[in-house]
């Protein structure tokens, strides 16, 4: 069927994109145990700065990542010491709704400050297209995905072989054990919260030549994003590439065979088969859901 | 009573009073001497605002024009503001407008849903409804006597398409209407089913067009096409009929390039997606080709306008530039011209008062081309301005912008690329 | 006894409101804080005393926003009826994410709930053969108390005050009661809970389907009230939050907190927008963006939520007198 492989390339290349704001997402959820509502706006903070970088000054979105980088670790350190510190040892509820008071406080200021039209960054490579045999692909796809795949590389290495990362993960999966053998843990935390809105603003940077940019940008992502963390499991960065790639994938076949009509309750509906069956998600360890929580 | 009960009693007492004295504000009737003031309901936040914002543009700018020409019945007109984000916000404000600034007629809104329930809050305070933009067919058919509509409805959208389809493109494809192919893609909100469920109605039973696909689809988060246009490609249209909200019709239009999906036309109706600017801004040249039902813009031949219409609309054109530094865009538009239709009813009518309000509205018969945006007036019973009248435009994207291209005795532009050419073969 | 002076005093003022004044609008907020409380008050009855935190009880307000609008428009029903309807649509609703979601915890339970809300968003606004899809249903307005259509304010002020108050009665229902002491339990330490032979599962899952029916009361009088039922609107994560929130700020677990949450909350809105309305079209968000900032420190420096911050004011006040 002439269809096939461009339904996989679609599929790879979005759940590239899937991954990246993901990735970010599960680092806070998994240590943190926050549910981030305010999430997409930051997502959506990143395109504006695409969006500006290119209108006011003609640079490139990927020379701007190289900015968004140390930018967004700011605004993580800066919301963190606002907003999130007073809430890491609250109750649930409390930072559930702290971050929805950070989300509804950052979509109005952008509307606010620079309207709600709809935005452009046209790059020269946004409307180059690559075509192999009978699948094709737009380029700022391609390079979107692999930097999503490059980070979240560096990023399991991080986790993985820095003390840092070790420490992280052990506040996760137990803090009170964490703080008796002496890690700060508000450190941690703060780390965490920072590095996951350098995840999120970066793609959103990366997606700015994709997609247009409005206020409430970050809202068409979010949901989709928890669905991948809860799939790929709390705190699993390859599990969240690859939770990205399937819902990527139940969206794309799901469109093609059934309608697109669909794709969303089937999506919703595995969302909640796997929080009812699986909670620790597809790959992660049984039990981990209830860790620190 | 307990100490304890006492105390709680007391602070919640206290705090209910504070609460309460913030809210009242004073009732500020109506009639300072010499200025009439209205209503006026917009989504001014949330996911509508940027349509919100430019329809109460319109509104302001041909205050000021009409404030410029004499005012209405004799008055300076006046506006005081709300949002409605939401129909309960939407309901609630409209009761504000009604009850705190004392306002007798309400005009907006822009959205179907918003409408709705703003035009119910007004009904049953007897308050008129003067509504400019929303599309929904059922706003006229509630057999209430104070609401209004100027626009056509959004049935009538799907008709004219189709009808363009039928009898403009059908013959350059030298295809009968009946052995046309159309695929239906929409995005679902209230406007995109309604629009679309009116096409595909027509064009099933006027023309037996072939209806080989139809595909909903959930605008916010659909963030690719490819899926869809794989599928569109298998079943190979002649003619799309792609009702689009925003970047979903940057996104559809560029991915059917790159997977060089080919079809005869492309045709939308109103103005986002395809109908607004932002679709030039976002693909310049490489976005030529799309038609859109519309109001009109470049290429209007204005002379096919009557004489007042014609200095109307050059005058809120001019005006929309100095503002907006845009030409105007269709919400301007809608919102101008449904406003100077309100002056006109309230200087013959010499009142606000319902009965007489109404029979003045009922009164007005005007041919096509009177309006600033080529209307004629003729209201229904239901307070509907007729279909016939509301005279509707298609365009279509040359050059990176959106021409009037029929009715040809309205343009001095024609239509090209009948059928499409290759994608690279569109300049 | 003395627990309900609070209450007291907030519903006598509610009742004695339309008498002392006849401003449309002051009514028209004060039924809107009154409902919201409610629906607020209903979502408590799993969110504080069960322990359910639901981010997705939107879905039963719009269950019962739909029957009424469709009992009323297509079937040529009393609204009455479509509240009695929407109630029990919503209860087998409630019992099945409440069966579902009955192991998770925390954020999860709050995820899954999300899931469930937007499933019945997507499935109101494509079946247009009944729901008439994403164009909503307009709710006709015909005059007459059994049709709901009260032209004056006045009586929807009483109607929603009873409801508000049946709402607040089986609140302390709960506080009194033996199923609510055990529902304490399952709130507070389910494995102690559960060791003690009570039957935590269907309890909880009894608790969310109650809370649902509640709701759905609450969207069919909305449904009347404001006229027009729009799916993205009646099932959006938005209000589900607003409901969550009113609790939370008000006190979560107590059964006046959601009323006093409401009151503030509306208010707020209210007076916010109302305020800003004559700025220049763009600057309005500001008002948005003052409620979200005043969300953020209230939710953090009341955790407990505004009941439970005042009575500690009022003990420290007692310590301080006898002292």
């Amino acid at each position: 069927m002439g269809a096939v492989p461009q339904l996989i390339v679609s599929t790879v290349l979005l759940g590239g994109i899937y991954a990246l704001i993901a990735v970010g997402l599960t680092l806070i959820f998994g240590i943190m145990r926050v549910v981030n509502f305010a999430h997409g706006e930051f997502l959506m903070l990143g395109m504006y700065l695409a969006f500006w970088s290119f209108t006011l000054w003609g640079l490139d979105p990927y020379v701007i990542l190289l900015v968004a980088v140390p930018l967004f670790f700011a605004i993580g350190l800066l919301t963190y010491a606002l907003v999130m510190r007073g809430v890491v040892k609250a109750s649930h509820n409390v930072q559930i709704f702290t971050t929805v008071g950070l989300s509804t406080a950052l979509q109005n200021a952008a509307l606010v400050a620079w309207t709600g039209d709809f935005r452009f960054v046209r790059p020269w490579h946004s409307g180059v297209v690559i075509r192999i045999g009978e699948a094709a692909f737009n380029l700022s796809q391609v390079v979107a995905f692999l930097v999503a795949v490059l980070f979240t590389a560096a990023l399991v290495a991080f986790m993985k072989w820095t003390r840092a990362g070790r420490i992280m993960r052990a506040t996760a999966q137990d803090v009170e054990a964490a703080t008796l053998m002496g890690i700060d843990t508000d450190r941690v935390y703060r780390l965490a919260w920072s590095i996951g809105l350098v995840c999120v603003g970066i793609a959103g940077v990366l997606m700015s030549p994709l997609y247009s940019v409005y206020p409430t940008a970050g809202l068409q992502f979010v949901l989709l994003a928890y669905v991948v963390v809860v799939l790929g499991g709390l705190g699993d960065m390859i599990g969240a590439l690859l939770g990205s790639l399937i819902v990527a994938g139940v969206e794309v076949l799901g469109s093609y065979y059934l309608g697109s009509a669909w794709k969303e309750v089937i999506y919703f509906v595995l969302f909640i088969a796997v929080l009812v069956f699986r909670p620790a998600g597809l790959f992660g360890q049984r039990g981990s859901e209830t860790l620190g929580a | 009573m307990s100490k304890r009960g006492r105390l709680t009693a007391i602070v919640l007492l206290i705090a209910v009073t504070l609460v309460s004295a913030a809210l009242i504000r004073g009732t500020e009737g109506q009639a300072l001497q010499g200025e009439y003031k209205i209503g006026v309901l917009e989504p001014l936040t949330g996911a509508l605002a940027f349509e919100g914002k430019r329809h109460l543009e319109g509104y302001e700018i041909m205050r000021d024009m009409i404030n410029e020409r004499g005012g209405v019945m004799g008055k300076k007109l006046v506006f005081v503001v709300g949002d409605g984000v939401d129909p309960t916000a939407a309901a609630s404000e409209a009761n504000r407008l009604i009850t705190r600034e004392g306002v007798k007629i309400i005009t907006g809104t822009y959205s179907s849903t918003l409408c709705g329930a703003a035009s119910e809050a007004a009904s049953r305070q007897n308050v008129i409804y003067w509504e400019s933009s929303c599309v929904d067919p059922r706003y006229s058919k509630r057999g209430l006597k104070n609401v209004f509509r100027t626009e056509i409805d959004g049935t009538g959208f799907g008709w004219y398409n189709v009808e363009f389809i039928a009898k403009h493109l059908a013959p350059r494809f030298n295809l009968k209407p009946n052995q046309i192919k159309i695929a239906f893609l929409s995005e679902d909100s209230s406007y995109g089913q309604g629009v679309t469920e009116a096409a595909r109605e027509r064009a099933k039973k006027d023309f037996g067009m072939q209806e080989v696909a139809m595909e909903y689809y959930a605008f916010a988060s659909t963030n690719d096409f490819s899926p869809i246009v794989a599928k569109l490609k298998q079943v190979n249209p002649d003619v799309v009929h792609h009702i689009a909200r925003g970047n979903d019709a940057v996104l559809f239009w560029r991915q059917s390039r790159e997977q060089n999906f080919m079809f005869k036309a492309l045709v939308h109706a109103g103005a986002t997606g395809y109908g607004s600017p932002d679709f030039g801004k976002a693909l310049g040249s490489e976005g030529n080709g799309p038609f859109v039902l519309a109001e009109p813009s470049v290429g209007l031949r204005l002379e096919a306008f009557r004489p007042e219409a014609q200095k109307l609309e050059r005058d809120f054109t001019e005006a929309v530039k100095k503002r907006a530094g845009t030409e105007p865009y269709a919400s301007h538009r809608l919102a101008g011209a449904g406003l100077w239709l309100l002056k006109l009813v309230l200087d013959q009518a010499k009142t606000d008062e319902l009965e007489k309000f109404r029979s003045a509205v009922m009164s007005m018969d005007l041919p096509v081309g009177s309006m600033l945006n080529g209307w004629g007036v003729k209201f229904a019973e239901n307070g509907q301005n007729a279909n016939e009248r509301v005279q509707h435009y298609m365009l279509q994207w040359q050059n990176g912008q959106m021409v009037t291209v029929w009715p040809e005795e309205f343009s001095t532009l024609r239509a090209k690329w009948m059928p499409l050419p290759a994608w690279d073969q569109r300049k | 006894m003395k627990r309900d002076v609070p209450a007291l005093v907030l519903f006598g003022l509610a009742a004695l409101a339309p008498v002392v004044t006849r401003d449309g609008f002051l009514l028209d907020s004060l039924i809107l804080i009154l409902l919201w409380g409610a629906v607020s008050g209903a979502w408590n009855v799993a969110g504080g005393y069960a322990g359910q935190v639901s981010l997705g009880h939107s879905a039963f307000f719009g269950l019962g926003a739909y029957s009424a609008a469709l009992l009323a428009t297509r079937w040529n029903q009393s609204p009455w009826l479509g509240l009695l309807v929407g109630a029990l649509l919503a209860t087998v609703a409630g019992l099945v994410i409440g069966y579902l979601a009955n192991r998770l915890k925390g954020p999860y339970f709050g995820l899954a709930t999300i899931a469930f809300s937007q499933v019945l968003l997507i499935l109101a606004s494509r079946w247009r053969a009944v729901t008439s899809g994403s164009e909503g249903i307009p709710v006709p307005f015909r005059p007459g108390f059994a049709t709901l259509g009260f032209q004056s304010k006045i009586p929807w002020v009483y109607l929603v005050l009873t409801l508000a108050i049946g709402i607040y009665l089986v609140a302390r229902y709960l506080e009194t009661s033996r199923p609510g002491y055990q529902l304490a339990g399952v709130r507070e330490d389910e494995d102690a809970a559960e060791a003690l032979g009570i039957p935590c599962r269907r309890l909880k899952v009894a608790a969310v389907a109650a809370s649902a029916a509640l709701t759905s009361v609450c969207g069919g009088l909305w449904a009347q009230y404001v006229g027009f039922v729009d799916p993205f609107y009646v099932f959006s994560v938005d209000l589900s939050v607003r409901f969550a929130l009113n609790s939370i700020i008000g006190g979560l677990g107590t059964a006046i907190g959601p009323f006093v949450g409401s009151l503030l909350i509306t208010s707020l809105e209210t007076y916010l927008r109302a305020t800003f309305s004559d700025f220049k079209a763009g600057l309005i968000g500001i008002y948005l963006i003052i409620y979200g900032c005043l969300l953020i420190v209230v939710v953090r420096f009341v955790p407990q939520g505004l009941v439970g911050w005042i009575g500690e004011r009022l003990r420290a006040m007692g310590r301080y007198a006898r002292a």
